[in-house]
């Protein structure tokens, strides 16, 4: 009798696993985001899946990684070749870094699979940006990631309370002319206006540091505070600044020198809060003080129509953005948000065709990112998108790092014709001479950690000038030296020398 | 001997100090006690903060204005907020339930002398304490061999087994039990299971209230589990890693800002205010809190009491 029963159960088992095995016969592909805020994707899945069942030949799972998890999700998922994770959102900027981890062997070449299924995504996506995503890895020069058509330039720009600057009696014009060194008779009104506790100046020290020395990010180098410098020309991007292409200690030049004795002046008087100098409290300080407008000019990296956006709109006072320089291609924007195939994954030639088809089709990206029309947003009169804020809390992914934006409808907030004009914007966009080099650090790593903790120490409290460049500037370049900053500077050279006399 | 036989007698408690010093020990307790109170207060104080007096006055103890409003967005998380509350009491139940008995049944046959294998199951043990595996081995074996991915088991199963608690276990049953006693118990005919329910756990029940304690705090604080192993299924993930979510995000955002640029400031607006995260981190601190002094009555019994007075 046992026998009879346990026979039976083993048969329905089988049965039970054949019929499960039936159902599901395209195989799943997964991919996973950056920074999004989902908590509910049924709606959109279940469409998404519908619309790819032909075009892709398999469903789309997405793990949604949120801003603070996704470095660490990522690392264990390549470094421990789990094959349940197929596509990853990788870029330049961060500890998801594209190089490296072509470099070791995480991310399938793509060449080959664009050869054969990507004549659309070829199509849709500027060739400068596939040439920015041409990098060495570990099967030999090529393209490792499918490079996102977002905000592919860097502009960094003063962010003007127009309303307030107005009152005051001054003019954009004024703001323009009088540029950095000449903004502090405006913070002299401002404060004698609006009163002791209110300060004018609403800096991020470090992108201020770079606005006004017109030095650039080096991809590669080291994480929260930059060592490094690349001077631009203002007036010409892509051509050769004042030192050439020669990659600069960045706090030992006259440039850096004579912004932080200004800096250093500002916070004398009052302009700049002290909560700014503060790591801590940097950054919250500045996005409350953005929200309630209580600034009168600020720093901010710029993305073309970010004037338009629903949180600039908020702030309830006329906002202008005056760029310091045009927008410029380098590498850290040019990477700055891609979608590579994992090595470890099953199902390489599914998930390419998925992103190929993301990249290029109106539909899938629309549905992806703003959700299910009638469900997360509505179409007006006039086709522009209109979110329904409810189910858009549930869903709302990051629009830049999922890929090719500019096929993306227009919004009511940012108006007709303004994903056309966004693309013409950036691919306008000049690139700077050394696009392309990202300084591979690993020779000096050590080097690199032990100048970063210097730099943790002094550089914020300089930028921001909360101690005295007399004093400490020649403390801080001193500590630098110590640590090794020569060994560093002429590793960063040498490949720079290397990429570009290739 | 004599002139202490002669103080007790005067004094009934031996351990008297002059007033003196008794001002000095209080006064020194007193200000530690402060110093553990003062930020849980502080933190509470903040979670009735409104959103413009931080903004004003950063944070304060005297806020320029009060305010529910990060309560009422609590309320406004609904579901997600009462099922990773229900979640993180599940979590911390059956995690220390589950852990508090096999760490019992490891550590008794280690304390048994008579146990042939007890050198090797020691260094087993301990062996762990020093080598780790490091991050990744850890996430395979549970991932890929275990299966522990976006299911509950996967918040509890990699905490199972402390070899530090087996190590306090062992050393509570070598010092409360004696091995007389399970002798005894083996010659009036009781099985090893009788002697272990019936003779030992009720002595040591200090111990086991210990580890208990630990376990409990352990799971209850643990957030980082949900970072490795949930992926999909959110609706599993306890309060602990809700709040450290927005924390990480924030702390990302601030640290990537100038790269991500617009994209940076525009998530930076989405996220929760400083004063939610405090009245979350008074939702997660306050169940823990009321639990502590019902396992105080054990920690501190268990170091007085011992099955054989001297």
């Amino acid at each position: 009798m046992k026998r009879i029963v346990s026979l039976f159960l083993t048969l329905a088992m089988l049965l039970g696993l054949c019929a499960a095995a039936q159902a599901d016969d395209l195989p799943t592909i997964t991919i996973m985001f950056h920074g999004s805020n989902v908590s509910d994707d049924s709606a959109v899945l279940e469409k998404v899946n519908e619309y790819i069942a032909d075009k892709v030949g398999a469903k789309l799972e997405v793990i949604w990684g949120t801003w603070g998890d996704f470095d660490e999700k990522v690392v264990n998922t390549l470094v421990s070749g789990d094959s349940d994770v197929d596509m990853v959102f990788t870029c330049s900027w961060s500890a998801d870094e594209y190089n490296s981890y072509a470099k070791n062997g995480y991310f399938v070449k793509l060449d080959d699979l664009i050869a054969e299924y990507g004549a659309d995504l070829k199509a849709a996506i500027p060739e400068s940006l596939m040439q920015a995503a041409t990098i060495e890895g570990a099967e030999g020069m090529g393209i490792y990631a499918v490079n996102g058509f977002k905000d592919t330039a860097t502009q960094n720009t003063w962010d003007v309370n127009v309303t307030l600057l107005n009152e005051l009696g001054y003019t954009l014009d004024d703001v323009k002319n009088l540029g950095f060194y000449g903004f502090g008779e405006i913070f002299a009104k401002a404060k004698e206006v609006k009163g002791d506790s209110f300060y004018p100046f609403l800096v991020e020290p470090m992108v201020a540091e770079r606005m006004v020395t017109n030095s650039i990010i080096i991809a590669g180098d080291a994480g929260s505070t930059n060592l490094l410098s690349l001077y631009l020309n203002p007036e010409d991007v892509s051509a050769e600044g004042a030192y050439g292409n020669q990659i600069l200690n960045k706090f030992a030049t006259p440039e850096y020198k004579a912004f932080v004795e200004k800096m250093h002046e500002y916070y004398e008087a009052g302009y700049i809060n002290p909560a700014l100098a503060v790591a801590e409290t940097s950054n919250d300080t500045r996005t409350n003080a953005q929200k309630t407008a209580d600034y009168l000019i600020g720093t901010q990296s710029y993305a073309y129509g970010y004037e338009f956006s629903a949180d600039v709109l908020a702030r309830g006072v006329e906002v202008a953005f005056v760029p310091c320089t045009d927008a410029y291609v380098d590498t850290t924007a040019s990477q700055g948000a891609m979608m590579a195939i994992s090595s470890a994954s099953e199902h390489v030639e599914e998930s390419f065709k998925f992103l190929a088809l993301l990249n290029s089709d109106p539909y899938l990206m629309t549905l992806l990112n703003y959700g299910v029309e009638g469900i997360h947003y509505t179409l007006n009169d006039d086709g522009l998108v209109v979110f329904n804020a409810d189910a858009r809390a549930t869903y709302s992914p990051w629009t830049n790092g999922m890929g090719n934006v500019t096929i993306l409808p227009d919004t009511e907030s940012e108006g007709k014709g303004f994903r056309e004009a966004f693309k013409a914007y950036y691919a306008g966009a000049k690139a700077i001479p050394a696009l392309g080099y990202v300084f591979d650090n690993s020779a000096v790593a050590n080097e690199m950690a032990a100048l970063g903790n210097v730099a943790a120490q002094y550089a914020l409290a300089l930028d921001c000038g909360a101690t005295d460049p007399e004093t400490e500037l020649p403390k801080f370049l001193e500590a630098l030296d110590a640590a090794g900053m020569q060994t560093y500077l002429d590793a960063a050279n040498a490949q720079l020398a290397a990429y570009l006399g290739k | 001997m004599t002139a202490i036989a002669k103080g007790r007698r005067k004094h009934p408690t031996l351990n008297r100090f002059g007033p003196g010093a008794q001002a000095v020990f209080h006064g020194v307790l007193g200000l530690f006690s402060l110093l553990c109170i003062i930020p849980f207060v502080f933190v509470i104080i903040i979670s009735f903060t409104s959103e413009e007096s931080i903004r004003a006055i950063g944070y304060s103890f005297r806020p320029l204005s009060w305010s529910l409003q990060a309560y009422a967005y609590t309320f406004q998380l609904g579901d997600q907020l009462w099922r990773s509350y229900l979640n993180s009491f599940l979590i911390t139940i059956v995690g220390t339930a589950l852990s508090v008995g096999i760490c019992v049944l490891y550590a008794y046959p280690l304390f048994r002398r008579d146990y042939r294998l007890r050198g090797f199951f020691n260094f087993l043990s301990f062996f762990t304490m020093i080598f780790g595996g490091g991050l990744v081995p850890t996430f395979v074996i549970c991932k890929s061999v275990l299966g522990l991915s976006d299911n509950y088991a996967a918040l509890i199963v990699p905490m199972l087994f402390s070899p530090f608690n087996v190590i306090i276990m062992r050393t509570f049953f070598q010092t409360t039990v004696p091995t007389e006693l399970i002798e005894a118990a083996t010659i009036d005919g009781s099985g090893e299971y009788g002697t272990l329910t019936r003779i030992v756990l009720p002595i040591v029940t200090p111990g086991i209230a210990t580890i208990a304690l630990l376990n409990a705090l352990g799971y209850w604080n643990e957030w980082f589990l949900s970072l490795l192993y949930i992926n999909k299924n959110m609706n599993i993930i306890p309060l602990q890693y809700l709040l450290m979510r927005m924390q990480r995000n924030a702390d990302f955002l601030a640290k990537n800002s100038s790269m991500l640029g617009a994209d940076a400031s525009r998530a930076a607006m989405e996220l929760p205010s400083q004063t939610l995260k405090m009245a979350l981190v008074v939702f997660i601190v306050v169940p823990i809190a009321c639990a502590y002094p019902f396992f105080q009555r054990y920690v501190v019994a268990g170091l007085t009491v011992g099955s054989v007075k001297g």
